[in-house]
């Protein structure tokens, strides 16, 4: 199993080498310049030298060896450099944004915590109220419960969230002032009440989001417990004689999960990736928010960080949604 | 002007000095809601309105403009005219006096060299800075004493009031940004976030583009402001958004910006939570004329240059008719309400330099069809116009916008029912606006007939806004495709006006020259068709005090001020 | 029904007090048919259509028939692993089809089944010793120590090597498979197994060595099967008795050395016409029989007799009227137009007719174990 990650994660450097390169350049060609966003009234020639310090005149390929360079030395030095004290980096540029001519990795630090809480509470509420569901329908199917399940699977999968989102907040904050439509950033869990004022103010985009994920994985568990419920080794619990809570939660849930828990393996980038919609429609500024505001500022190391980020994350994940594969079927061995 | 200006923003400040009998910080918390959130806290560093405004209420310049546009001090003692000494009579120097006690939010002195540093920040190579246009013809900046600064000019400067006034140039502390001069200005990551200033907050946290969380300044310079002792700023979502939070929830007193469409306007206000504000600057929603030939025959690099006269916009009658044709009115009914009005000016405020031509206001489109015809544009077998072989065939571009491509569909139906044949364009805003040289679709490339877009300039100086129709500012191959005469108009009268203005210090004879200039490119030659003024549109709580709209400064410009009313 | 026939077969079967330790009257399962937008049940696939039959405890009955016949179907349903729709099942004195379903679980110890696929019936994520002590932990209240004992006694008598307790079924062959298959059904000492195709998946080298472990432990533990297998030479090895399906139903049921000697209903004759001969010269001049069209859907069955429509003797009668399974030799029971009985001239038209008794099963299979 080792020596499979090894190789796995070997195989990936040139893989990710050359997506880097792939985001570089399309985020490079795409249209559009660092200064679309400043007013008219900064004159031309200002405009020239705001690029010229910003290095966004140099050629693409000098830019793309510069962030090489930043990312896989500069960056992870640096963070030596804060936790020992020594001073391998000292004074060398870390990857800066366009936007706010500061560290790219100061915004995700400052991004990463409310992309967690509100989008990883989104996909851990989904996930939980998903798999009883898809278990019940499954076991279940074509009753009533199932039918109203398959319902709001596809209202909650076809419904776009920026969508449900407005209408979330027209309906319980606008109507009914009971959540705030605003997410507080700067809010900090000391007592009881800011307990609840947290919780309120996740509320709808948890609600929002967690629809959407569970919409999906309930599916996934939905179908695959019923392929396992064909099973003839199912049919062998029953036979042996045992209860229908055993055949149910043990035989068919546990055969039946490992599909499943590399689905949700595999959405975990997605938290990270944070959700470009709902985090703009509640105004929770994380990750999501990030990108698409560097996408719309032609923040290129903004852009290409991020989503190199995401593409190392999804690689990953893949890799742990194989050897959790492995772990949980002993049919499958890597060697 | 400036000390009828100085005693007029004086009174305004007593004014609202007398509302406020609370005590510094007595009025709790405020939360403003900037939908664009700020991604840094140095204006230098950062040309965008939402990073300018929002460290306003950190930095201040020596001197500020009001709500009427007029020069108030803020760290001087007052504003220096030939009058009381502090101008050169030949306009070659500027002495600006500190108020005396100055004090920055961590206690130390405000001193002369800070405000020489500032120049120094922001001139230094390879900094980028953002506000170096300020700084220019500048030869030097002395500090006599602690607290006098004096800035000499390369020539005389009729306009002397660009450094250091107002939100774009304000005075930054030496010591705080002493090692972050040139390349060295990104590394100051926690300078440029957390600025230590004079303004009536101080920076608590900030997180980019989201949340800046700011206290009252300890040190403020008046001991009774400002009157809440918090204030978060909070950025994210849109427009519309913004103006719920204030008008519908009450979540926020103040959000920036929320130019939302008539219809909700109404809507909002009758929610009784909060109101619009809204002011009238500079900011003109315009049509531009290409008077080059942007046809794709031609080769590359030769294509909307002067080499090449537009063969029927040159025609200053279809130009006319064309404006003629528009129903302004109309226009704002449809995009802005009430903020925004028709106007025929290029300059449309402040009134010293605002021509008073309306003759565009009222749409005539039997004239614009007689003016067309007695011109030799005959409509052909399909209704097209056409002379001489060319038909009135129209590229109409301007950037995506749900406003802009509205005005489109109207106006290419009054071109339409003219007998003009138009095709309409919209370009992504950021490579419309991005001025990449490689791009085909920038504004200044203009590979259009007509184009759309809005414009206007800093302060309340049209100056430098008029000088850019100068024949040298036409934007070309050989300038990277950069300069402001976009329609590449060349009148060596025009040149020689602006000339004349650069050189010029009596603000009555500047005003004319302005308003000769304005009705050269807008009513003599319809080289520019003047749409809309477009105004500020922000939304206030009804609990907030205090709240004056200001279109030539910063909208923060007098948090200090603001209050928290029952 | 089953009250009035009970004194029937005993009165007939005097050397034979005991009753049979599973008793099939009239068995029925239709499996619904949904079409539509609506899901309208708009009819049934009748898998079994009216199966009546009695094994004696110690006795090995053979159901054979065509893959689709409902050989399987019956096997499933007589322990409950389907719903019937109709007809009752007793096993050693209980009522499997009444039971409510505590009751039939705390049952299931005495009837067991080894699955035709080894591989899928067994929980791919369950070890050996797993998978044979489940059942231990539900039903037996043994303690670890004994419970793993008791695993080992039951892979020393499958043939099992110890050293394979922690694996899991996809580590073992086929055969070893069926062998977990068999410890796992013998696991709670159980009186009867139905053993549905359990070498259907196996290769022809080890279907013997699976077929004699089960004779082995018929042999030693007194048990009772159902042998449902499509494989005729292999039933001809290890029934005592033989049923032959056809499209839901019995034609015929005989003693395994009259039936494979003689067969009397022309399908089975047929069937059985296509089992080579290990004797070259009577393999020689086997005649065989090859029938006709294909087997009719089981969702819409011939009226009459089912085999009508493919039968090589068949008359007018047969299209008209469903012949009941009857007795017509001592111990021969046959559903055929062709072999007039008493009970098929009384009830022409009924297709709830019992069959006449055991008695020739229970005298046969006697015969069986004395020779």
């Amino acid at each position: 199993m080792l020596t499979y990650a090894l190789r796995r994660l070997l195989l990936a450097i040139p893989t990710l080498l050359l997506i880097s390169l792939v985001i570089f350049l399309l985020v490079d060609l795409a249209p559009g310049s660092p200064m679309s966003e400043i007013p008219l009234t900064v004159p031309p020639e200002v405009r020239l030298k705001m690029i010229a310090a910003m290095g966004a005149d140099q050629p693409v390929f000098v830019r793309y060896v510069l962030w090489l360079r930043q990312f896989f030395w500069v960056e992870p030095m640096h963070q030596v450099d804060l936790l020992f004290g020594s001073h391998i980096v000292e004074g060398q540029q870390r990857i800066i944004s366009y936007q706010t001519r500061g560290p790219v990795f100061t915004v995700i630090g400052e991004r990463i915590p409310q992309t967690l809480t509100v989008i990883g509470t989104a996909y851990l509420v989904g996930v939980l109220i998903a798999v009883p569901i898809g278990i019940y329908s499954a076991y279940r199917q074509y009753s009533w419960f199932d039918q109203l399940g398959t319902f709001i699977a596809m209202l909650g999968y076809s419904v776009p969230t920026f969508f449900t989102g407005v209408l979330m907040i027209v309906i319980f904050a606008i109507k009914l002032h009971w959540f705030p439509s605003i997410y507080n950033t700067s809010l900090k869990v000391t007592d009881w009440a800011s307990l609840l004022a947290q919780i309120r103010q996740m509320a709808l985009p948890v609600l929002v989001l967690s629809l959407f994920n569970a919409a999906e994985i309930s599916r996934y568990t939905r179908s695959s417990m019923l392929e396992n419920l064909g099973q003839d080794y199912v049919r062998t619990a029953r036979a042996k004689g045992m209860g229908e809570g055993t055949v149910v939660l043990k035989h068919v849930l546990r055969n039946s999960l490992i599909p499943v828990v590399t689905v949700i393996a595999l959405g975990i980038p997605g938290i990270f990736g944070g959700a470009i919609i709902t985090e703009n429609v509640f105004k929770v500024n994380g990750i999501g928010a990030a990108l698409i505001g560097a996408i719309h500022a032609n923040d290129l190391p903004m852009v290409q960080t991020l989503t190199f980020i995401f593409a190392v994350l999804i690689v990953v994940f893949n890799l742990i949604a194989d050897i959790l594969y492995g772990v949980l079927d002993p049919r499958i061995r890597y060697d | 002007m400036k000390l009828k200006a100085t005693l007029l923003g004086a009174a305004a400040i007593l004014a609202m000095a007398g509302a406020a009998f609370a005590e510094r910080g007595s009025d709790g918390h405020v939360n403003v809601l900037y939908w664009q959130a700020p991604s840094i806290l140095n204006p230098y560093l950062s040309g965008g309105t939402k990073d300018l405004e929002s460290s306003s209420l950190i930095l201040e310049p020596l001197a500020g403009f009001d709500e009427k546009g007029a020069l108030f001090p803020r760290l001087a003692t007052e504003i220096p005219t030939v009058e009381n000494g502090g101008l050169a009579k030949d306009l070659t120097s500027i002495t600006w006096k500190l108020k005396p006690d100055l004090k920055w939010s961590d206690g130390t002195p405000v001193t002369s060299a800070d405000v020489k540093f500032s120049y120094d920040y922001c001139k230094a190579p390879d900094g980028g800075c953002a506000q170096a246009s300020k700084y220019e013809g500048i030869k030097s900046v002395e500090t006599p004493d602690a607290t006098t600064v004096v800035v000499t000019f390369d020539a005389p400067k009729p306009n002397p009031y660009l450094a250091f006034v107002g939100a774009t140039s304000p005075i930054i502390q030496k010591a705080q940004f002493e090692k972050c001069l040139g390349a060295a200005a990104p590394t100051c990551t926690e300078a440029n976030n957390g600025p230590i200033g004079t303004g009536p907050f101080k920076v608590v946290s900030f997180k980019t583009n989201d949340t800046v969380e700011l206290e009252a300044n300890p040190n403020y310079r008046d001991p009774a402001k400002p009157a809440f002792a918090t204030m978060t700023l909070k950025g994210g979502g849109d427009a519309e958004a913004a103006a719920r939070a204030v008008m519908e929830t009450g979540e926020f007193d103040y959000a920036w910006n929320t130019q939302v469409n008539p219809e909700l306007q109404t809507q909002m206000t009758a929610g009784g939570k909060g109101h619009f504000v809204n002011g009238f600057g500079t900011l003109v929603e315009r049509i531009e004329m290409n008077l080059t030939d942007p046809s794709s025959d031609l080769p590359e690099g030769e294509r909307s240059t002067v080499k090449h006269p537009h063969p029927i916009l040159s025609d200053i009658n279809v130009r006319k008719a064309l404006s003629m044709a528009i129903d302004r009115q109309a226009l704002v009914d449809v995009g802005y309400g009430t903020a925004g009005q028709p106007t025929c000016n290029l300059v449309p405020a402040p009134e010293a330099y605002a021509s008073d031509n309306t003759g565009c206001l009222k749409q005539d489109m039997a004239g614009a069809k007689k003016l067309l015809d007695d011109a030799g544009w005959k409509p052909g077998a399909d209704g097209i116009r056409e002379k001489d072989g060319k038909k009135l065939h129209i590229l109409f571009q301007t950037s995506v916008n749900p406003v802009r491509q509205d005005f489109q569909s109207l106006i290419k139906s009054w071109w339409t029912d003219l007998g003009v044949d138009v095709e309409l364009k919209s370009v992504d805003a950021s490579v419309f606006f991005g001025g990449d040289a490689g791009s085909p679709d920038t504004f200044q490339k203009f590979y259009a007939d007509v184009e759309m877009y809005a414009n206007n300039f800093d302060g309340t100086d049209p100056e430098a806004y008029l000088a850019g129709y100068k024949c040298d500012k036409i934007p070309s191959p050989a300038t990277q495709w950069q300069g402001e005469n976009i329609n590449r108009f060349c009148n060596a009268d025009y040149d020689k006006l602006a000339a004349e203005m650069s050189a010029t210090a009596d603000i009555a004879k500047r005003g004319e020259l302005a308003k000769k200039m304005n009705d050269m490119l807008t009513k003599d030659s319809m080289t520019i068709v003047p749409l809309v003024d477009r105004g500020r549109l922000s939304a206030t709580s009804n609990t907030l005090g205090g709240v004056v709209l200001n279109v030539w400064d910063s909208e923060l410009w007098n948090a200090q001020d603001w209050t928290r009313t029952k | 029904m089953l009250p009035m026939l009970r004194p029937r077969g005993r009165t007939m079967m005097l050397d034979a007090p005991a009753p049979a330790l599973v008793q099939v009257r009239d068995l029925k399962m239709y499996f619904p048919i949904h079409t539509g937008v609506l899901r309208r049940h708009t009819g049934d696939v009748k898998a079994v259509d009216g199966v009546s039959f009695d094994i004696m405890a110690g006795e090995t009955l053979g159901l054979v028939g065509e893959s689709g016949c409902g050989k399987s179907t019956v096997g499933r349903a007589l322990i409950r692993l389907y719903e019937p729709t109709a007809g009752s099942v007793r096993i050693a004195g209980d009522d499997i089809l009444s039971l409510a379903p505590e009751a039939l679980r705390r049952k299931r110890p005495e009837m067991q089944m080894v699955f035709q696929d080894p591989q899928a019936s067994l929980n791919p994520r369950m070890t050996l010793a797993q998978i044979i002590g489940e059942p231990l932990i539900e039903h037996s209240g043994l303690n670890p120590t004994d419970r793993l004992a008791r695993i080992y006694e039951l892979m020393d008598q499958t043939g099992l090597n110890r050293r394979f307790a922690n694996r899991y079924p996809h580590e073992f062959s086929g055969g070893q498979r069926q062998r977990i298959g068999i410890a796992r059904a013998l696991a709670l000492n159980p009186k009867f197994i139905v053993c549905d195709e359990p070498i259907a998946a196996l290769d022809v080298s080890i279907q013997a060595q699976v077929v004699n472990l089960l004779e082995d432990l018929q042999d030693r533990l007194g048990l009772t099967y159902l042998f449902i297998s499509h494989d005729l030479s292999m039933v001809r090895h290890i029934a005592d008795r033989v049923a032959v399906m056809y499209l839901g139903r019995i034609a015929e049921l005989s003693p395994r050395d009259a039936l494979y000697a003689r067969p009397l209903h022309p399908y089975a004759e047929a069937l059985l016409s296509a089992v080579p001969e290990p004797d070259p010269d009577r393999e020689g001049s086997r005649q065989r029989i090859i029938l006709q069209g294909d087997v009719p859907s089981p969702a819409n069955p011939p009226t009459g007799c089912a085999f009508c429509t493919r039968c090589p003797k068949v008359m007018e009668i047969c299209t008209t009227t469903r012949p009941i399974l009857a007795e017509v030799e001592p111990g021969r029971q046959v559903a055929c137009h062709l072999y007039p009985s008493e009970a098929r001239s009384n009830q022409p038209n009924s297709r709830h007719a019992a069959p006449s008794g055991s008695t020739g099963g229970g005298s046969s299979q006697h015969q069986q174990h004395g020779v």
